[in-house]
């Protein structure tokens, strides 16, 4: 029997657009991907039928593709904690800066004449300045308690300005080929970084879902309270989230770096909006606790293929960003309504037959800080 | 008296299940009315047809001796009918003095506001209930007596005639229950009549002129004053005779499994001490505020003592985390379980699994299926956790089965010491003993066992040796294997 | 100390003390001394100001950042994209039609409040945060801006633009002939402030903000309308952008796109460290103002001791870490020193 079940804090103002993080969600891949999947494909062929279902439009997405997937992902990871990483693209241009000025000092000038291993040493600086940033993050989270939004908010601007002067404002090209070839190169016959990529999203596979990190960030993300009752060094799992976010920062910078051949202080900020994106249309819920690789990566697929069709029609650049904006905000809807329709779906398979009575209200405890029910959780 | 109130025939559904099967109720003007049942009896769906949030599908409602025929919350409120959740529905970050008169400002309509009405109102409001609160501290940042107090006189200030109290004694010290008691006679005495909800059987037949047993959706039966008694209400609300067994220890002082000295931490607790051996159920006792649940957390890590000594088997331990706390052998089932036991998202297998993942880890520093599996399994079984399937979310188990997956995720650290705090709270009086049970299993098998309750029967019945603590300090030890609750509940109330 | 004084926390030296305000004050002054010490050009009348009334667009936006932040949940993102728009509605509205400033300021504040409504209603009807559906919305506007308008520069203005910033009440002359005095920006900014606090302290309407902010649902089962006043605030948001917006054609006497998106963060990082919470439910006027203040200061500060432009966002970076850290210490600090239980002080028996 049960009567506490129904009207409880279900229908309080919480979730972002109902993302409703049932286990439901991250058990099944999200069948409606598949469906805008193919749907952005039919319509994009149809909008531009010379150019889009191309080879060479096939080609520039594939090679296009892992920049938006790193970070995305990188994105994706700092909101499985409940958390969310803003500064994933400062951190890139940063890391890229960083490996610019050192292969500059250390070749005294001429970065293209450096050798593999001077290569090496200067990406190495890059991944040490980006770890460092990802543990400064992690700090601010972990063992300061700032909100992540706040914390993160503040290291980007931190990082912008830090970046410009570093470059003075100036484009830092001309990389020697080693760096290039991660850009532009062929790996038995497919893109370096989308190989690259293939890698890594198979090493994150088993490093969330086999791992003991992964498992005890999924269960961080959902309860941190619980979590730390539960002998989870919950510190340590955020301090590690960050810098794991922050990885994917130095993924994408190496990439760009070697596609485009140079660094430039404040480039591709308006990325960090598009990984928003994709973890939303992915189903990584914001507040933490569920997401899976699997609907990021279609999540992604789908995003880059609307943002290479919409180039493919010369569109202004700036419409594009305006168009982001828009899909969100649809996304929103969307959600809201089938979230809607799955919540009544969720309540009436606990009401059903044999279903266990309603939970007992928790009482206000003199010892547990007053929560707030207002159910929108702010990290 | 006639009935202020009165319900008949009521009939609930929500999707899918029945929560009122047709239930008569009535309260008397100016009577305390007690309504009691288990989880599940449909307790709350009354309250939220009373108060006008839910409507029944069958069955009237009259109040003062007419029929509501839309009985709105808006209605309800009109007639006269206030409900104070257990969650004060304050707003914690408002003066005192707002808090009170912020549902007339709403409904006056007025866009201005007046600081002088405020304070007016609020100024009424408390003298009527004869109470002293400081009008302009922060609603928040009170102690959870006088919180209720604000809420009662914001009740207060409409035309009250019914005054709804959900759980409130659950969080409240002896001092303010006492305060709450007088301002209920008050109010009574003019005509208000009180119901209330309660699961504390001992304060509901102080205080009841009535109390309602519902069970499953239907009214049981109404007992008046004379008729009260424990043993009877328990029957009526689980419909057997209550069992009631003691813990029998296995006696001879066994190995010495834990030793605190001179624990400290300032504004929690000072200097306490206590041995705990093999076998033994070890109670904790005292009221709300005495500081039983801060030790917990100190010798659990999660909020350190500043000072003392805790020695495990004879080698002095440093407890400053939850890690440092598990290596060392302790476990702790809290409070909460909610919010600090339980991740309710996750499967019952994966919280089976929570404290100890570290040691499932095989090759490649993954985690073992195999053996996850079966260590899920092995509890389950063990535990008698009643589930369809290990994958489903813990959130759809029972309470009681639910503290049996706080419990087995305990266990399967292999433990030496286990803490439980407050671990039947929530839980049906059937599943109540079912996890005394296991509890007392524990200990007959080794395991050091500390229990710590508000409900001094529990500890009584359920521990050989009793530590009663007050204002931070523990105040007596006694071997309860002969105790009486009443002896008890004397030293947990006495104030020297 | 009577038991009531001691329930408020102590006499009133001791609560002043306990405020976040205090503190703010306190620094600014330590920084406005140091600056001061090296470059004795800052704290002349003239200089105050001048940096006051350049900092009138940050100061006013701040308000309605405030309102967003008591209101509760994650802060508002748009508003930049909001006044950006509508100053280059109004620039060219202007300069096809003509008309005068309070004509002008009535239009900026009614399409600026329109366009805040928008994120009330969106926020309202799909329980969303507030930070992704303003995300959502500074992109939408901000590109369509771009789009509509070319990203061009407009500058010239209207000439009523130039006449209403050269109105100085108090005029004085400096050392080298120079005219200057209050101009009519730095009032705007006083009077936004003013109208907020009246607001807040003495509406119904604010009053039923904070209670949204402390408890939203228990708001609603007072009597609260949650979406009223939820549109209400963002469309407050919107139309104090439009003030901006006026305000700001009025400094640079100029059009650009560009701007003034990008300083969301330094606006709400300035009301953050004036005391609002990301939580909600807490925030004033004076707070608000002292941290456009501290911020105005600073950057006063840099240019005045001549570093280069370059430092301008490492430094105000800088402030917004070290200033969000020092916040969460200290609530930190209070947490951990919370009184659990009133321990007895002697052991009896």
């Amino acid at each position: 029997m049960t009567d506490a079940r129904a009207g409880q804090s279900d229908r309080s103002p919480s979730a972002l657009g109902a993302l409703t993080p049932s286990t439901e969600r991250r058990r099944i891949p999200d069948a409606s991907l598949y469906v805008i999947l193919v749907a952005i494909v039919v319509l994009m062929t149809a909008v531009n039928p010379e150019r889009f279902p191309t080879l060479s439009n096939l080609q520039s997405m594939l090679s296009q593709l892992p920049i938006l997937a790193f970070l995305s992902i990188g994105m994706m990871i700092s909101m499985l904690s409940g958390g969310i990483n803003l500064a994933i693209v400062s951190t890139a241009n940063f890391t890229g800066i960083i490996t610019a000025l050192m292969l500059r000092a250390l070749t005294a000038g001429d970065s293209a004449s450096a050798t593999l291993g001077v290569t090496a040493v200067a990406m190495l600086a890059g991944v040490a300045g980006c770890m460092l940033v990802g543990a400064f993050m992690g700090w601010l989270v972990a063992y300061v308690e700032v909100p992540a939004i706040l914390a993160t908010l503040g290291v980007t601007t931190l990082l912008d300005g830090v970046n410009v002067v570093l470059t003075r404002g100036y484009t830092i090209s001309n990389f020697p080929d080693a760096l290039l070839a991660i850009g532009n190169g062929m790996t038995f016959g497919v893109p370096t970084p989308f190989l690259m990529l293939l890698v890594v999203v198979v090493l994150l596979h088993f490093l969330l879902n086999r791992m003991p990190f992964g498992f005890r960030l999924y269960m961080l993300g959902s309860n941190p309270i619980a979590a730390k009752f539960s002998n989870i060094n919950t510190r340590a799992v955020l301090m590690g989230d960050y810098v794991l976010s922050s990885a994917f920062s130095a993924l994408t910078a190496f990439v760009m770096m070697g596609q485009l051949n140079s660094v430039k202080a404040n480039y591709a900020q308006s990325y960090v909006l598009v990984a928003v994106l994709a973890c939303f249309l992915g189903g990584v819920d914001p507040f933490g606790g569920a997401g899976r690789l699997s609907g990021m990566i279609l999540a992604v697929i789908i995003l880059q293929i609307i943002s290479s069709g919409v180039n493919l029609l010369r569109v202004d650049p700036f419409f594009v960003t305006a168009m982001w904006g828009a899909i969100i905000l649809v996304l929103i809807a969307v959600n809201h309504f089938t979230g809607r329709w799955r919540e009544g779906r969720r309540l009436a398979r606990m009401h059903g037959p044999g279903a266990p009575e309603g939970a007992p209200t928790a009482r206000p405890s003199a010892t547990e800080p007053n929560s707030s029910p207002r159910g929108e959780r702010v990290r | 008296m006639d009935d202020f109130l009165r319900l008949k025939a009521i009939h609930k559904s929500f999707v899918g299940a029945y929560a009122l099967k047709g239930v008569d109720f009535s309260v008397r003007s100016g009577e305390a009315h007690c309504l009691i049942g288990e989880n599940g009896s449909g307790k709350s769906t009354l309250i939220k047809i009373i108060s006008g949030v839910e409507h029944p599908d069958s069955g009237e409602v009259w109040v003062k001796g007419a029929r509501v025929a839309r009985a709105t919350a808006a209605e309800m409120i009109r007639q006269g009918i206030q409900v104070i959740y257990q969650d004060l529905s304050l707003l914690p970050n408002l003066t005192v003095a707002e808090n009170i008169a912020i549902a007339q400002l709403a409904k006056s309509g007025r866009p201005l506001v007046n600081w002088r009405t405020v304070h007016e109102i609020a100024r009424a409001a408390t003298a009527r209930i004869q109470v002293d609160l400081d009008l302009d501290a922060i609603a928040g940042e009170l102690p959870i007596g006088l919180q209720q107090m604000v809420a009662i006189c914001r009740a207060f200030t409409g035309d009250l005639r019914l005054l709804v109290l959900d759980e409130p004694t659950a969080s409240l010290t002896k001092g303010e229950i006492d305060n709450l008691f007088t301002v209920v006679r008050d109010m009574q005495s003019h005509g208000i009549a009180i119901l209330f909800i309660s699961h504390k059987l001992n304060e509901v037949i102080d205080v009841a002129d009535r109390v309602t047993v519902l069970r499953d959706g239907l009214t049981v039966g109404t007992l008046s004053r004379e008729q009260l008694s424990t043993d009877k209400l328990v029957e009526m609300m689980t419909g057997r005779p209550l069992a009631q067994t003691r813990f029998r220890y296995a006696g001879g002082r066994k190995k010495k499994l834990l030793e605190v000295r001179n624990l400290s931490k300032r504004n929690n607790f000072a200097d306490i001490s206590f041995d705990l051996y093999e076998g033994e159920i070890l109670g904790i006792a005292g009221l709300l505020g005495s500081g039983r649940t801060e030790l917990a957390l100190a010798l659990f890590g999660i909020s350190p003592a500043d000072s003392g000594a805790i020695t495990i088997e004879g080698s002095g331990q440093r407890i400053a985390s939850v890690q440092d706390a598990v290596a060392a052998g302790f476990a702790y089932v809290p409070e909460n379980r909610l919010t600090q036991g339980l991740v309710l998202k996750h499967s019952v297998a994966e919280n089976l699994v929570a404290a100890v993942i570290g040691r499932l880890v095989g090759r490649w520093g993954m985690i073992d299926a195999s053996r996850r599996d079966g260590l899920v399994a092995r509890w389950i079984n063990s535990l008698d956790i009643r589930v369809a399937a290990p994958d489903l979310p813990v959130e759809m188990l029972s309470g009681g089965n639910q503290q049996r997956v706080v419990i087995g995720k305990w266990l399967a650290t292999e433990p030496q010491i286990l803490i439980l705090d407050g671990p039947t709270v929530g839980i049906d009086i059937a599943a109540k003993s079912s996890i005394h049970q296991v509890i007392r299993d524990l200990a007959a098998r080794g395991t050091g066992v500390i229990l710590i309750s508000d409900e001094v029967p529990e500890v009584v019945a359920n521990s050989n040796r009793l530590l009663v603590m007050r204002a931070g300090r523990i105040r007596s030890e006694i071997d309860s294997t002969a105790a009486t609750d009443a002896e008890v509940q004397a030293l947990v109330e006495a104030t020297a | 100390m009577s038991a009531v004084a001691r329930a408020r926390g102590g006499a009133p030296i001791k609560r002043l003390l306990k405020r976040n305000e205090f503190y703010l004050a306190a620094l600014i002054l330590v920084l406005c001394v140091s600056i001061t010490a090296a470059n004795p050009s800052f704290l002349t009348l003239e200089n105050v100001l001048s940096f006051l009334k350049t900092s009138s667009v940050n100061g006013i936006l701040a308000v309605g950042v405030l309102f967003v932040l008591i209101l509760g949940g994650t802060p508002d993102v748009s508003f930049t994209a909001i006044a950006q728009v509508v100053e280059y509605v109004v620039v060219m509205a202007t300069l096809r039609w003509g008309g005068d400033i309070p004509l002008a300021l009535l239009g900026a504040c009614a399409l600026g409040a329109v366009m805040g409504s928008v994120n009330g209603f969106i926020i309202h009807y799909f329980r969303v945060t507030t930070i992704v559906v303003t995300i959502a919305t500074l992109n939408v506007y901000f590109g369509m801006l771009y789009v509509l308008t070319g990203g061009n520069v407009i500058f010239v203005v209207h000439p009523m633009f130039k006449q209403f910033a050269s109105i100085l009440l108090f005029p004085m002359r400096s050392a080298n002939g120079a005219v200057y005095g209050l101009s009519l920006m730095p009032v705007m900014w006083l009077a936004v402030l003013v109208v907020g606090w009246f607001i807040l302290r003495h509406t119904f309407l604010g009053r039923a903000i904070f209670a949204m902010g402390g408890n939203e649902v228990a708001a609603q089962r007072i009597g609260v309308n949650t979406l009223w006043t939820r549109v209400f605030v963002f469309s407050f948001v919107g139309l104090l952008s439009g003030v901006a917006a006026i305000v700001h054609t009025a400094i640079v006497l100029s059009a650009i796109p560009n701007i003034i998106v990008g300083h969301e963060l330094e606006v709400i990082a300035a009301v953050v460290l004036g005391g609002a919470s990301l939580f909600g439910g807490k925030g004033t006027i004076i707070g608000t103002f002292l941290g456009v203040l501290l911020f105005a200061v600073l950057k006063n500060g840099l240019v005045l001791l001549n570093f280069s432009s370059y430092w301008y966002d490492v430094t105000i970076g800088i402030a917004i870490t070290v200033g969000i850290t020092v916040s969460a210490y200290q609530q930190q600090r209070a947490e951990r020193s919370r009184v659990n239980v009133k321990v007895e002080a002697v052991a009896a028996q």
